[in-house]
């Protein structure tokens, strides 16, 4: 593996955008699916680049594997389309799809050796036995369990189940990999070599990739780009950045680390700028790019925790800033959490970064400190 | 617990026990005994073996038993397969549970009743279309599978519901097909569910006396109705030996069973201690 390849997997994957391929390689199409008139999933539009890593992500519940599982086929969607590579797939059944997907619970056959295994999907189209051997060979190679080939599966540990898992998924070349909960039998500290390790191997494959997950860290990790789910919707598609940083809702914004939300009505709305008057603050919010609303418009500014400072004097702009109490410190190694109450009861989260040794002493419990942020530091939120 | 009361429930297990098997434990006792009476020893002897195998009439009935019972068991086997299949398999459809219920009726129904109710069936039958007329062993083979199936339906049901989906799922979305799936897949690994199906189906059947009874004809007599009709003539030793026999049998069945699935087990959790050693 290149060196470059490295920062890549290990970081957030968004640089690597130009190099996806054609841009509706797998299309959902206004999926809407009924289990006995129990609305599962409805009015799900997305596409997927070829060669991409795209997220589902959503609390438990919203219908992720359901979506996932319209897609392996193993449920028909009540109305709606879904097409891969161009091809629709309405009414195939899984066994005719050129998808294949890791189980959660691996689904390892527990009469089969791990070489029988991976060589499954292959026997089915009919290879000649030489080249199974070769494949199977260099699935395991590529998973590192060439080793353990002749084992059964109740003879591996977690972490070796999933690999062989993935190894039997990608063996027969899919052009779509659809992976449910892929870490979710893992413990945490196997999860995130895992996770970076899956990353590699899909990468190099060049294999387009769907995974469902609840855990918004492994979203962020893995993906390329996530799209959160509620009940059944699609609430927002993006980037991991664009996610954290754009997010289009209340919903998402919440839903994605953590956020402070100013309740308000817009006061001034001009071309570059709105300003915002909330009854949770004394000075008036301002932000620094125009929005499509109109004056006297509820909105809610959302400011991550670490976009706000904190100091012991006031701040010189005259907008964006509160002073309060500091309630409660949280000290988390690389940063402390400040929670500040302000006059107007309002909580507000201030993450302050820990540069020196000690730095998280210039503050205490009950301290009067000033909140301030800059005018592009927020998001304005609409619904 | 007290040292008296750990006395008192060793003594009621005791007792137990004697209930339960000095029955049996005479009945093996005088099966070698030299005498005719059942109830005096004079000394051991095999001689109610040799006779035993020298009654054609009773070894003829032994014979159509176990016939019947193989074959009750293989069909029972396959039909209470796909009755479990469909009971778990299959999405709700009108009436799934109503088809359930039945399904599994026979396990509380008296056994009198559904000999009585098959024979009238067979009786009608015969009038409409001629078959059924001619009562024997083909006769009892459908009575037989019509109840051992229920209890196979309820052995192999449960093990195809405890069995992970997923894995029927994956096999498919790997390439296979239902049927293929089925046979490559789900089969292997419910094999035990069904041998023990087999076994149980066997053992009812080879041990049904009332519902033989019912839908029997002239030519086909079952060890279990030949047993009764000589018993009712008077007790013979030999009845006692065919006991004892019978016993045996069954026990080396049981015993077979329980050391594969010991050593399957045993095996299994060796494995699990080197994988967990070995692991990463
Ligand atoms: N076969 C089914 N019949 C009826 N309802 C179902 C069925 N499968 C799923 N549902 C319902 O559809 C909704 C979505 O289920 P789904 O399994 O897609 O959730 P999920 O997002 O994957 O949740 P989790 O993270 O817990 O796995 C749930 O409310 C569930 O109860
Ligand atoms: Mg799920």
């Amino acid at each position: 593996m290149s060196s470059e390849q490295q920062p890549s997997s290990a970081g957030s994957a968004a640089p690597r955008q130009e190099m996806l391929g054609a841009e509706n390689y797998v299309q959902l199409v206004d999926i809407r699916k009924e289990y006995d008139g129990f609305v599962a999933v409805d009015e799900v539009n997305l596409a997927i680049r070829k060669g991409e890593i795209f997220a589902l992500l959503g609390a438990s519940g919203c219908g992720k594997s359901t979506l996932l599982r319209v897609l392996a086929g193993f449920e028909q969607p009540t109305r709606g389309e879904v097409k891969v590579d161009g091809q629709r797939m309405n009414g195939q059944p899984p066994y005719r799809r050129p998808i294949n997907m890791m189980f959660q619970s691996y689904a390892l056959f527990p009469h089969m050796s791990v070489e029988q295994n991976v060589a499954f999907g292959l026997k089915q189209d009919g290879m000649p036995a030489a080249q199974i051997k070769q494949k199977v060979d260099e699935m395991l190679g590529l998973v590192q369990m060439g080793a353990y080939a002749k084992r059964r599966p109740h003879q591996l540990s977690g972490g070796q189940q999933q690999r062989v898992a993935l190894a039997r998924s990608l063996a027969k070349g899919p052009k779509l990999l659809l992976l449910d909960e892929p870490m979710g039998a893992l413990d945490k500290k196997l999860r995130s070599q895992m996770q970076l390790e899956l990353v590699n191997i899909i990468e190099r494959l060049g294999v387009t990739c769907a995974m469902v997950t609840h855990d918004q860290e492994e979203a962020m990790t893995m993906a390329h780009r996530i799209a959160i789910m509620d009940a059944g919707k699609i609430r927002q598609v993006g980037t991991p950045d664009e996610i954290y940083e754009q997010p289009n809702s209340r919903f998402t914004a919440g839903f994605i680390g953590q956020v402070n939300l100013f309740e308000g009505k817009i006061e001034d709305d001009e071309k570059d700028y709105i300003s915002i008057r909330s009854p949770d603050l004394p000075a008036p919010l301002y932000v620094g790019h125009g929005v499509t609303g109109y004056e006297g418009m509820e909105v809610a500014l959302a400011v991550r925790p670490e976009k706000i400072l904190i100091s012991k004097d006031e701040p010189e702009q005259p907008h964006n800033k509160a002073q309060g109490v500091i309630e409660e410190i949280a000290y988390l190694g690389s940063h402390s959490v400040y929670h500040v109450r302000l006059p107007s009861g309002k909580r507000v989260l201030a993450n302050m970064t820990n540069v020196r040794r000690w730095a998280s002493e210039s503050f205490t419990w009950n301290d009067q400190a000033w909140l301030s942020w800059g005018d592009q530091s927020g998001v304005v939120l609409t619904s | 617990m007290s040292k008296g009361n750990s006395k008192l429930s060793l003594t009621l297990l005791a007792i137990g026990f004697v209930f339960l098997y000095a029955p049996i434990l005479s009945l093996i006792i005088y099966s070698f005994n030299e005498s005719r009476l059942v109830t005096v020893w004079a000394g051991f002897s095999l001689k109610w073996y040799g006779e035993l195998f020298a009654d054609s009439q009773i070894m003829s009935a032994a014979w159509v038993s176990i016939q019947i019972a193989f074959m009750t068991a293989s069909l029972a086997v396959v039909l209470g397969t796909m009755a479990g299949l469909v009971m778990t398999r299959m999405r709700r459809f009108p009436g799934k549970t109503l088809f359930g219920g039945l399904i599994t009726a026979p396990l509380v129904m008296p056994e009198v009743i559904i000999g009585l109710s098959i024979l009238l069936l067979f009786v009608s039958l015969g009038d409409v279309i001629g078959i059924g007329s001619r009562r024997g062993m083909t006769t009892i083979l459908i009575a037989h599978v019509t109840f051992c199936m229920a209890y196979v339906t309820v052995v192999v049901s449960s093990r195809l519901s405890e069995m992970d989906r997923s894995l029927e799922e994956a096999a498919m979305d790997l390439g296979a097909n239902r049927v293929k799936v089925f046979f490559v897949i789900t089969l292997p690994i419910i094999a035990p569910a069904l041998i023990s199906g087999w076994l149980l189906a066997f053992t009812l059947s080879l041990d049904d006396l009332v519902i033989a009874s019912f839908v029997s004809g002239p030519s086909s007599t079952t060890l279990p109705m030949k047993v009764f009709s000589s018993v009712r003539l008077g007790v013979s030793p030999k009845i006692n030996a065919l006991a004892t026999l019978m016993i045996l049998v069954v026990s080396i069945g049981a015993v077979v069973a329980w050391w594969l699935m010991s050593r399957d087990e045993k095996r299994r959790q060796r494995d699990m201690q080197m994988a967990l050693q070995k692991g990463d």
